[in-house]
C-alpha cells in the first residue's frame, strides 16, 4: 500500500469521526430551503409576499387524498386534494388579491427548532410546543399577534371566531412575566400524554398510573420517552402518586393550582429523587425510544408505550389494520397537557406589515373547521378548534367516533368543556353517543374526557439554572457512572491497554533492530 | 492566473477550510469560552471530574475495543484465506463482503433488530452485546478491505524465501506474514475503532440506553450547553490524534523495514 493511500485512509477515519461528532449536536432538516433573498419581492413593491413557515416533520394535511376517503358530513364533505399549503396560497391570492409564496420547513424537536434559530436560519412564522414558546415569550424574540387577528367580526377571523373556549381560556391564564400566552401564540394542536397498552396483558387499571414504567412486572416491556421532559413529568407523578390522588387535594377547590405547582416541582431534592428513580427506571424498562416505541407496539415487542395522545391515536390506527387491538390510558396521578401554537418571529417578520398579515392569515386559513378536520384527519393529532358556530367539527367527531344506528352497549361521552369551556357542567348538546370500548380508544386519546382534563397539567419552561439541573441529571441518569465500573472490568481494561502498548513497543523494536 | 497542476487542489483547500478548519476554530471556540464569551477551563476540567462523562468514556472504550477486537478476529482470516486463494476474480469476492455497504445502514440496522429480537427473545437484556454485534455488523467491510490490499500486495518472494530458509507454515505466517500485513490491520482498526466510539445511532436503534460520547455530546446540544458539548467532541478529537499519531508511526516503521527488506 502506498503512502497516499495511507494518508487517504488515515484522513478518512479522521473524517468519519468528525462527521460523527458533528453530526451528534447538529439538527436535522428534512426539506431545504434557500434562504429567502430578504424581502426583495416583498409587498412594498406590490408582487409576491414570502412567508418563511417552520413545522413539525408530518404535521399538516399533504393533499392528495383518494376518492373513498372524503369525508362526508352533514354541513358538507371534507376533501383534501390539494395540500394546504398549496391551498392557503391560492385562498390568499383569491381572497387578498396579495401574492404570497410559503417556504415551508420543518424540524424534529423544539431543541433543534431553537438551535436552528439560535445558528441564524430566519423563519416568519413557526409551531413550537407550550414551554418553548414560552421561553422564546422570555427571550423577547416574538411578535404579538395584532388586534385585528382577535377581532371576530371579521369573517376570515377563523381563528378567533372557532378556537375552543377551554382552550384560548389555558393561553389566556397562562402567563410570562405579566403577559399572556395568547398575546404572542396561536393554538394549532393539543394533546395530553399516557400509555398505549395491550389489553390483552394489561387492565386499565394498571395501565393508568405512571408507576406502569417501574413496575417489576413488566420488566423489559414498556418503552419510554427518550426525552428529558417526559421523563421528568413521568418520574414527578410517579413520586408524588399517593400526593396527588388523596381525595383532600382533589377536593381542594384550589386543586388545579397545587396539583399544577406539584407537577412543576424542581426543586434540588425533587431533580436528586427523580434522579434515583428513573435510574431504577432505565433498568427496568425496554429502552428510552424516540421514534420505535409506535411500531414496537404495533408488532408487540412491548406491551405499554409511553406516548403523546396524537401518536397514540396513530398506533391505535396502525394497530387496527393489522387487525391487532391497543388501548390508550392517561394516569390517574395527572397527566402533561401539551400545545404546540404558531407565533410569529421578531427578526423573520422585522416590522413588514404585509408579511405580518400573510402570517396571521396562514393561521386564521389552517383553523377554518374544513380544514382543522383535514389536519386532524391526516396527522392524528387534536386541533385547538372547536368551530365556533360552524357545526361542522362535532359533525366529524361524531362521524369518526358517533356509535351506529340501534347499536347496544353505548355510552354518552360529554366534551362539554371543549365547546363551550365549561369543565363542571354536563352539555348534552355536545354529547357523544359512542360504544364503550371508545372510552379506551382513539376518542379518549383524542379528545380526552373531562375527568381528564381536570387532572392535566401544563408542564412550565425551566428557567436556565433549573434546565441545566435537571440536564445534568439526566445525563447522570443516562451515563455509565466510572464507579459503577465493576473491578473485572477495570482489569479487563488495563490487560487490554498493557497488551496494546507492549505489541507497539515490541513492533517498534524490531523495526529499530531491523533498521 | 496560470494553470498549474496546484490549481486542481483549489477545490480541495476551499473545501478544507469549510468543513475542516472553520468547523475546528468554532469548536475551540466553543469549548473554551463561557456563554459570556470569556476564557475558561470550566468544561475541560468538569469533564475529568464528572464520574458520569469519565464512565462515558470508559464504556465508549469498552464497546469501541470490544468491537474491533471482533471485527479483526472475523475479518483477518476472511482476508487472508481471499489474498492467498488462486481464484481468478478475488475483487468480486470481496465486493461480496462489501455489498452490505450498499444498502441503507438505517434500514440494516433495523433488520438487524428483527433477527436479534428473534434470536435474543427479548433485546433489552443484552445491550451491550447488541451494540457490538451492531457496530460490527457495520464497520466490518472497513476492516476486510485494508487488510485484503495489504496482504494482495505482499511479495509472495518473501514468504518462499521463508520457507526455503527452514520456516514452517506456522513461523511463516507469524514471522512473516502477519508483521507485514500490520499497516492493513492499523488501518482497519482506524477506521472501525474511532466510529464504533460515537455511532450512538446504532445503540439507539438497538435499544441500549446508556450513552456513549456521541449521545453525550447530542445531549448538550439538545439542551443549549454548545460549550460542554464542544469541548466533549474536542476531547474525543485529542483522543483520535493521539491515536492516529500513533498508528501512523507504525506505518512509517513498516515502510522503512519494508524497504530494507
Amino acid at each position: 500500500m502506498n503512502r497516499v493511500k495511507q494518508g487517504f485512509l488515515a484522513f478518512s477515519a479522521l473524517f468519519f469521526s468528525l462527521t460523527a461528532v458533528a453530526g451528534a449536536g447538529m439538527p436535522v432538516r428534512a426539506e431545504e430551503t434557500a434562504p429567502a433573498a430578504r424581502d426583495t419581492m416583498a409587498a412594498g413593491t406590490g408582487k409576491t409576499v414570502t412567508l418563511r413557515v417552520c413545522n413539525w416533520e408530518e404535521y399538516i394535511d399533504e393533499g392528495d387524498w383518494d376518492q373513498e376517503e372524503a369525508i362526508d358530513l352533514p354541513d358538507g364533505t371534507v376533501f383534501g386534494e390539494n395540500s394546504l399549503v398549496q391551498d392557503f396560497e391560492d385562498w390568499y391570492a383569491e381572497t387578498y388579491g396579495v401574492k404570497v409564496k410559503v417556504q415551508y420547513s420543518t424540524f424534529g424537536t423544539n431543541e433543534d427548532l431553537y438551535n436552528m434559530l439560535t445558528l441564524g436560519d430566519t423563519y416568519d412564522l413557526v409551531c413550537p410546543s407550550d414551554y418553548m414558546i414560552m421561553k422564546l415569550m422570555s427571550e423577547d424574540q416574538l411578535v404579538p399577534l395584532s388586534d385585528h387577528f382577535f377581532d371576530p367580526s371579521d369573517a376570515n377571523n377563523f381563528y378567533i371566531r372557532g378556537v375552543s373556549p377551554y382552550i384560548q381560556n389555558v393561553f389566556d391564564s397562562t402567563r410570562i412575566g405579566d403577559e399572556p400566552w395568547s398575546k404572542y401564540s396561536a393554538g394549532y394542536m393539543w394533546g395530553v400524554t399516557g400509555f398505549v397498552y395491550n389489553p390483552n396483558v394489561l387492565t386499565e387499571e394498571q395501565a393508568a398510573t405512571w408507576t406502569l414504567a417501574d413496575d417489576p412486572a413488566y420488566r423489559r416491556q414498556i418503552t419510554i420517552k427518550d426525552n428529558v421532559r417526559d421523563s421528568y413529568f413521568m418520574a414527578v407523578g410517579a413520586l408524588k402518586g399517593e400526593e396527588l390522588t388523596a381525595p383532600s387535594l382533589v377536593k381542594d377547590p384550589a386543586y388545579h393550582q397545587k396539583l399544577e405547582d406539584a407537577m412543576n416541582d424542581t426543586s434540588p431534592e425533587m431533580i436528586a429523587k427523580v434522579q434515583d428513580y428513573l435510574q431504577q427506571v432505565k433498568d427496568n424498562v425496554y429502552s428510552f425510544e424516540t421514534d420505535s416505541g409506535k411500531a414496537d407496539m404495533i408488532t408487540g415487542k412491548v406491551v405499554a408505550n409511553y406516548q403523546w395522545s396524537g401518536d397514540a391515536v396513530y398506533t391505535m390506527d396502525q394497530a387496527d389494520e393489522d387487525g391487532y387491538m391497543l388501548n390508550f390510558a392517561v394516569p390517574r396521578e395527572s397527566t402533561n397537557i401539551y400545545f404546540d401554537g404558531w407565533c410569529m418571529l421578531k427578526n423573520g417578520i422585522a416590522g413588514d406589515r404585509a408579511k405580518q398579515q400573510a402570517a396571521e392569515a396562514f393561521i386564521n386559513f389552517l383553523s377554518r373547521p374544513d380544514n382543522a378536520i383535514r389536519n386532524m384527519y391526516y396527522i392524528g393529532y387534536t386541533s385547538v378548534i372547536s368551530g365556533g358556530s360552524d357545526p361542522r367539527i362535532f359533525e366529524y367527531l361524531d362521524w369518526n367516533y358517533g356509535a351506529d344506528e340501534g347499536e347496544s352497549g353505548t355510552v354518552p361521552y360529554d366534551l362539554g368543556y371543549f365547546f363551550t369551556g365549561d369543565t363542571e357542567k354536563a352539555d348534552p348538546e355536545h354529547t357523544l353517543t359512542v360504544s364503550e370500548e371508545q372510552l379506551h380508544r382513539q376518542l379518549a386519546a383524542q379528545y380526552p374526557g373531562t375527568d381528564v382534563i381536570r387532572r392535566s397539567s401544563i408542564m412550565r419552561y425551566f428557567t436556565p439554572e433549573e434546565n441545566a439541573a435537571i440536564n445534568q441529571m439526566w445525563v447522570n441518569v443516562r451515563c455509565y457512572n466510572i464507579r459503577r465500573v465493576p473491578v473485572w472490568g477495570w482489569l479487563l481494561m488495563g490487560a487490554a491497554m498493557a497488551g496494546i502498548v507492549t505489541l507497539s513497543v515490541y513492533q517498534n523494536r524490531r523495526k529499530h533492530m531491523a533498521g | 492566473m496560470k494553470f498549474t497542476r496546484k490549481s486542481l487542489g483549489i477545490p480541495y483547500a476551499v473545501y478544507l477550510v469549510l468543513f475542516v478548519v472553520l468547523p475546528l476554530v468554532v469548536l475551540f471556540y466553543y469549548a473554551f469560552t463561557d456563554g459570556t464569551g470569556r476564557l475558561t477551563a470550566a468544561h475541560f476540567i468538569g469533564f475529568f471530574t464528572d464520574p458520569n462523562a469519565l464512565g462515558t468514556l470508559f464504556y465508549s472504550f469498552a464497546v469501541a475495543m470490544v468491537t474491533t477486537a471482533v471485527c479483526l478476529l472475523l475479518a483477518y482470516p476472511v482476508a487472508y484465506i481471499l489474498a492467498m486463494s488462486p481464484l481468478k476474480y478475488k475483487s468480486s469476492v470481496v465486493m461480496v463482503f462489501v455489498m452490505p455497504m450498499w444498502i441503507n445502514f438505517s434500514l440494516r440496522i433495523t433488520a438487524l433488530k428483527e433477527v436479534l429480537t428473534l434470536l435474543e427473545g427479548n433485546l433489552a437484556r443484552f445491550p451491550f452485546l447488541n451494540a457490538v454485534v451492531g457496530m460490527t455488523y457495520d464497520f466490518l467491510p472497513f476492516m476486510i478491505l485494508p487488510i485484503f490490499t495489504t496482504i494482495s500486495k505482499l511479495d509472495g518472494a518473501l514468504r518462499e524465501a521463508a520457507m526455503d530458509l527452514g520456516a514452517d507454515e506456522k513461523q511463516t505466517f507469524f514471522r512473516v506474514t502477519l508483521p507485514l500485513s500490520m499497516p492493513g490491520i492499523m488501518s482497519g482498526v482506524s477506521m472501525v475503532f474511532l466510529p464504533a466510539m460515537t455511532n450512538y445511532v446504532v445503540l439507539d436503534m438497538l435499544y441500549n440506553s446508556t450513552y456513549i460520547m456521541g449521545s453525550l455530546i447530542g445531549s448538550y446540544f439538545a439542551a443549549y450547553d454548545w460549550h460542554s458539548g464542544s469541548m466533549i467532541a474536542l476531547i474525543l478529537l485529542g483522543i483520535i490524534c493521539v491515536f492516529t499519531l500513533l498508528t501512523d508511526d507504525e506505518e512509517a516503521g513498516a515502510q522503512r523495514g519494508g524497504a530494507l527488506l
